[in-house]
């Protein structure tokens, strides 16, 4: 790992988009942040913002529709993605995290990893806490984790960045770049800090991991939690981390193409069998689902960290108001 | 392409013949085009996933495991749209298979007693193992108890008469008539542990069913993990990623459907179901 001085964010990005197409969130001009190409000759000033894009980088490795296979003349062929090298700029702390997480869910998926494998990861530790994340308690932010980019933006009096890969070396290469001062790290560090601090106290929020993994949360307190949710699947489209998919057979001329898309566990059919038989009849039962997911130490054990990285978004989009962070402060008693 | 790209494309296979067997069920015969070693080292209890062209795809059990020409054979019920248009096939049609999947029963050696509860379709996943033991007569001791609605309702007739007499068989019907053993299997459970307690038990039918088994043995002595269960959810992809056939933390299509009972607990205990599994009241997680 090394640290230079960045004399422009705004270079960086015009040299690493003359070389493969370019995204960072962008506002769309009616209130809304989206991943947006850049072209190497934009003069746009890269102003990040404090709060994240409302839609994570997922769906450039997990796209919502991915064609699998084709049904032709009574043979299936298989449908491969073959994916430009691309690159994601100013990816925050808790979506690189997740994107981590996923690279482990989707360790011997040959879709996922083509396009993982197709992108360079630029990242940025966040100068201030958005509203509502709490990266913080998760262990996933404010500042970008070991490993996560190939680059890494540091704000600051002036930006600094982290080479971290050699393919981060390879991407800068050709720039004029200035090793930062030694104490770089010291500057971090107190950022950081800062950041977290703003979350607020993170304890309410452990005592609800706590108590759904003690068995102390009661069956009522899912029951109550149900009706609150619509199965409006906004949570899990949202979530960086949320990867359930459904088969869908669409007909083409002569045969069929078969697409996975995005699918919800709180949806009432989800676990629906032919015979009528659900695994998850009642709302509450998808409800605690789906959190035990985020927060369950099964899960934890299986992928080295909880599916949940703190990122707030289930919070802001919520039309029941049962986001993460209300729903571990109610299961921790708070 | 790796592994599992191999696994998520499906290989073409032919609907060679199919007749009735049971309400609303028949039992077809498949043959695979392109034959790999791990269709031939199918454990029963194991599961593959049925492609019908433009109906999408749903998991069947195997009744007998691909031969060398790639031939097996399914019990299967018409229960929603794919069954459907599948018992509309006429034999000669392609279909789609990919599997094997999941986890089978586990293989038993020398002089065990075991005893299989079945009820309704839930024989077609034993019925692998009942006829690995009726044939290779392995010292095995295997006593099966079938629990069916009624006459009708019986899956599997040629394969039944077949193990007949070979192992101890007994059927019981909700709705008997004369000559017919009355009640659930459980109504039966004096009979087959009257000698001697099973060493392991093995359960496939309704969840109700298996739950209550399941505890009846408990109750008779036996330990959990001298139990397993075969836990149906609705799987899709096969491989552990899509979601659907989540048990606790666990997906059925890779580490079940077949559970060890005391597993199956503590999946569903560190699931958040603990209270309602102390006071039996368990639905599902």
């Amino acid at each position: 790992m090394n640290a230079y001085e960045l004399n422009s964010v705004e270079a960086l990005r015009a040299h690493l988009a003359a070389d493969r197409r370019l995204y960072e969130p962008r506002p769309d001009g009616q209130g809304g942040l989206h991943w947006q190409t850049v072209a190497a000759d934009d003069a746009q000033a890269f102003e990040p913002g404090l709060e994240p894009p409302p839609f994570s980088a997922k769906a450039f490795f997990f796209p919502e529709r991915e064609a699998m296979f084709r049904f032709e003349r009574g043979r299936f062929v298989a449908v491969e993605p073959e994916p430009e090298a691309f690159t994601l700029f100013g990816l925050r702390a808790c979506d690189l995290t997740a994107i981590a997480y996923q690279d482990r869910f989707f360790a011997r998926d040959g879709h996922y990893q083509a396009r993982r494998e197709a992108a360079l990861l630029v990242g940025m530790d966040c100068a201030a806490s958005c509203t509502g994340g709490f990266c913080a308690a998760l262990g996933s932010g404010p500042a970008v984790g070991d490993g996560l980019a190939d680059l890494v933006l540091i704000p600051g009096a002036s930006w600094r960045l982290l080479v971290n890969t050699a393919a981060g070396r390879a991407a800068v290469s050709g720039l004029d770049l200035k090793p930062a001062p030694r104490d770089w790290t010291r500057a971090r560090e107190q950022t950081r800090q800062q950041a977290a601090a703003e979350q607020g106290d993170a304890a309410p929020l452990l005592a609800g991991i706590a108590a759904l993994n003690a068995g102390r949360v009661p069956p009522q307190t899912w029951e109550a939690l149900g009706p609150r949710c619509l199965g409006c699947s906004g949570c899990t489209s949202v979530c960086p981390t949320c990867s359930c998919f459904a088969p869908l057979d669409l007909p083409t001329d002569g045969g069929l193409r078969r697409e996975r898309v995005w699918d919800s566990c709180l949806y009432e059919g989800f676990q629906k069998e032919a015979s009528g038989h659900n695994g998850s009849p009642s709302p509450g039962d998808r409800v605690r689902r789906y959190w035990f997911h985020k927060f369950g130490d099964g899960f934890k054990r299986e992928f080295g960290r909880y599916g949940c990285v703190g990122c707030g978004r289930c919070d802001r989009v919520c039309p029941g108001g049962i986001g993460a962070r209300v729903v571990l402060k109610r299961l921790g008693g708070a | 392409m790796n592994a599992l790209a191999l696994s998520v494309l499906p290989r073409p296979m032919r609907l060679l013949q199919r007749y009735d067997d049971g309400e609303d069920a028949r039992h077809f015969t498949f043959q695979l085009e392109d034959i790999r070693a791990e269709d031939a080292g199918m454990m029963p209890g194991q599961f593959f996933m049925l492609v019908l062209p433009g109906c999408g795809e749903a998991p069947f059990t195997y009744v007998s495991r691909p031969d060398d020409q790639g031939r097996f054979s399914a019990l299967i019920r018409r229960m929603g749209k794919l069954t459907e248009a599948l018992f509309e096939l006429q034999p000669g049609e392609v279909l789609g298979y990919r599997g094997p999947f999941g986890q089978g029963w586990p293989r038993f050696y020398g002089k065990q007693r075991i005893l299989a509860v079945a009820g309704g379709c839930g024989l077609a996943p034993l019925a692998g193992f009942i006829e690995d033991v009726a044939r290779t007569r392995s010292g095995t001791h295997l006593q099966v108890i079938y629990g069916a609605r009624h006459v009708g309702a019986r899956v599997l007739s040629r394969e039944r008469a077949r193990w007949s007499g070979a192992l101890p068989l007994i059927e019981t019907l909700d709705q008997a008539g004369p000559g017919h053993r009355q009640g659930t299997p459980l109504a039966h459970f004096d009979t087959v542990f009257g000698q001697a307690p099973p060493d392991a038990v093995l359960c496939c039918g309704p969840e109700v069913l298996m739950e209550a088994a399941a505890r009846e043995c408990l109750g008779r002595g036996l330990r959990a993990d001298q139990i397993w269960l075969s836990v149906e959810r609705r799987m899709h992809c096969g491989v552990g990623l899509c979601g659907h056939c989540y048990v606790g933390d666990s997906y059925a299509c890779r580490d079940g459907p077949t559970y060890r009972y005391d597993r199956y607990r503590e999946l569903l205990r560190r699931s958040g179901c603990a209270r309602e599994l102390d006071r039996g009241e368990l639905r599902h997680c």
